[in-house]
């Protein structure tokens, strides 16, 4: 066999096992996907991944006897309220350690580094104690109060990338007669629009997708979010508690798959942009 | 005042978000989880100093110890399961051929959905009686197949395995693998390419070298996130007892029932010290085997 045909047969077994890997990472989507056109019986009956007849009762249901709107509210209510705090705090705390000499500025981003370390888990059974003694379970602050007080993970981040812009820059600022925050606000933010917009839909994915933190501290319908609402409210079907409604669910779930996806196409500049920017120190 | 006087005020005034709260939402709940590990709290907020019992307790009772075991073997075989699995999809996507952007998408978008969809669909897709992969089974073996994947103790870790590379944190680390890819200089595999090297000769000696510091963050990011996110992969996929018998109950699966089903918070607040411990030992060992083997270019 010549080197040009062994090159391209090693070619046509790259690019199937490229399809392989390709359906295996999406075969749970779809299954969700289809899973909520299927009725309850077929969902529970067969193991076919196509729907023998599709059918909106499941998507009615949800919004019939459900608030799903309310948990649609709450939910962004969440990831708005989190979202824009990390946003403003973050990157305040990360300008001086990009771009200022101060006093314990080593100290200040040690800290920041090795809190970074700590699982968040660890300290949620102390977080939840005080924050019941000041009356805030059952409400969705315990997420949103924290995130305006600078995430270590975030102000890494807006670091990383404040310190790609020449610092000549803010030196002739100051001859100018500019003081640090006019700096930061007039200069630097607008300079910086695609770490903003980078860690805005890092943030915003998350908090969509966030279980653990809503599960510690809402126990109420009131502030329930999606999340929470995909385990409890649409998990059986009504009058019967034996029954689990993994149809209803995974109708539910289909709703819950769209915003990351739009998210993906919209953004996967800064998805992808934020991500790689986090592996290079 | 002097300009250096002046700067130390103003960067004191950026950095007071993040002082407080270090202060508020770090410190001090450190501080008061070692306190209340040493009482008997109770949900209800009633408490008695207890000392050293829920220690004492927590090191004699084997749901302790089969949940250390646990959550020890969880976190290092999903950081090497997913790592590997990342390298794998990001050197596939590395070679450009057509349709790469649709690739890149299907292999990134399970990883931006909740975990709580994504635990549902396989809870349903490795389930006994309508499950896909029985089903897909079946098909091929010409008899119906009925294996209770999660609940069987020999396959639930195959499963759970499995399922940890459509998180979050594996499509996360197939990007930066991808970029640190297209950052190896071509010379090297033409180099290579003259002195007759073959495919795997270049991976392990080219490719893995140079991306090596990435292995390292990739390790200590994989190591942080399968001892947080765990919980929201596997409450709703084996439920807060670690189904079969405590088989997947990793700590912070333990540390939710204790403080919520057996509302014994000071207990629950030792376990939460005893994770505290398990991640700071996950951090120190990382970077003592990582400065032998991590290959830094100057």
């Amino acid at each position: 066999m010549g080197i040009k045909s062994r090159k391209r047969s090693e070619e046509i077994v790259l690019y199937i096992i490229k399809v392989i890997v390709a359906v295996i990472m999406f075969t749970p989507i779809v299954w969700i996907v289809t899973g909520g056109f299927k009725t309850l019986t077929e969902f529970t009956t067969s193991g076919s991944i196509i729907p023998e007849k599709a059918t909106l009762e499941n998507f009615r249901y949800i919004f019939v006897n459900s608030d799903i709107w309310k948990y649609l509210r709450n939910t962004f209510i969440l990831m708005f309220g989190t979202t824009l705090g990390t946003l403003v705090s973050s990157s305040l705390v990360a300008y001086p350690l990009a771009r200022m000499e101060f006093r314990g500025k080593n100290l200040v981003f040690g800290i920041i580094i090795a809190t970074m370390m700590i699982p968040n888990i660890a300290l949620i059974i102390p977080q939840y104690i005080m924050f019941g003694k000041i009356g805030w379970l059952d409400s969705l602050l315990p997420m949103i109060v924290p995130a305006w007080f600078a995430y270590p993970y975030n102000t890494f981040l807006f670091r990383q990338f404040f310190r790609t812009i020449p610092r000549e820059l803010d030196e002739a600022a100051i001859i100018d007669g500019c003081s640090r925050p006019q700096l930061f606000f007039k200069v630097l933010v607008p300079l910086t629009k695609p770490i903003y917009a980078t860690i805005a839909v890092l943030s915003c994915v998350f908090w969509w997708n966030e279980l653990t933190q809503p599960v510690f501290y809402i126990n109420s319908d009131r502030w329930r979010t999606m999340t929470i609402a995909l385990m409890t409210s649409y998990m059986y079907t009504g009058g019967n508690t034996f029954v689990i409604n993994w149809a209803s669910i995974m109708a539910a779930a289909t709703l819950m798959i769209i915003p990351p996806m739009i998210l993906y196409f919209c953004g996967s500049k800064y998805l992808v942009g934020g991500i790689k920017t986090t592996g290079l120190k | 005042m002097t300009r250096r006087k002046r700067d130390n005020r103003t960067a004191f005034f950026f950095i007071l978000p993040w002082l407080i709260g270090f202060i508020c939402f770090t410190c001090f709940p450190v501080g008061f989880m070692v306190r209340t590990s040493l009482t008997n709290r109770k949900l209800n907020g009633l408490s008695k100093f207890v000392g050293l019992a829920n220690y004492r307790n927590m090191l004699k009772s084997s749901t302790f110890l089969n949940s250390l075991k646990v959550t020890i073997m969880f976190t290092i075989i999903m950081v090497i399961v997913t790592t590997i699995w990342a390298i794998i999809m990001a050197l596939l996507l590395n070679r450009k051929q057509r349709l790469n952007g649709i690739f890149q998408f299907c292999y990134f978008l399970p990883s931006v959905i909740p975990s709580v969809a994504l635990a549902y669909a396989f809870r349903t897709i490795f389930g006994k009686d309508a499950g896909l992969l029985n089903g897909l089974l079946g098909f091929f073996r010409g008899a119906p197949v009925s294996i209770n994947w999660l609940y069987d103790k020999h396959t639930v870790y195959l499963v759970v395995f499995f399922i940890t590379l459509f998180t979050y944190n594996t499509g996360q680390m197939m990007l930066i693998f991808r970029s640190g890819l297209s950052d190896v200089p071509a010379e090297l595999y033409e180099a290579s390419d003259l002195d007759g090297a073959t495919n795997t000769q270049k991976f392990f000696s080219i490719t893995l070298p140079m991306i090596s510091p990435l292995v390292l963050f990739n390790a200590v990011n994989g190591c942080i996130s399968a001892l947080n996110g765990s919980f929201a992969l596997l409450y709703p996929l084996t439920g807060e007892s670690g189904d079969p018998n405590g088989k997947t109950q990793v700590l912070s699966l333990l540390i939710y029932k204790e403080a919520f089903s057996n509302m014994k918070v000071g207990y629950a607040c030792a376990l939460s010290v005893a994770l505290f411990i398990l991640a700071a030992l996950f951090g120190i060992a990382i970077f003592a085997i990582s400065k032998k083997t991590v290959y830094y270019e100057n």
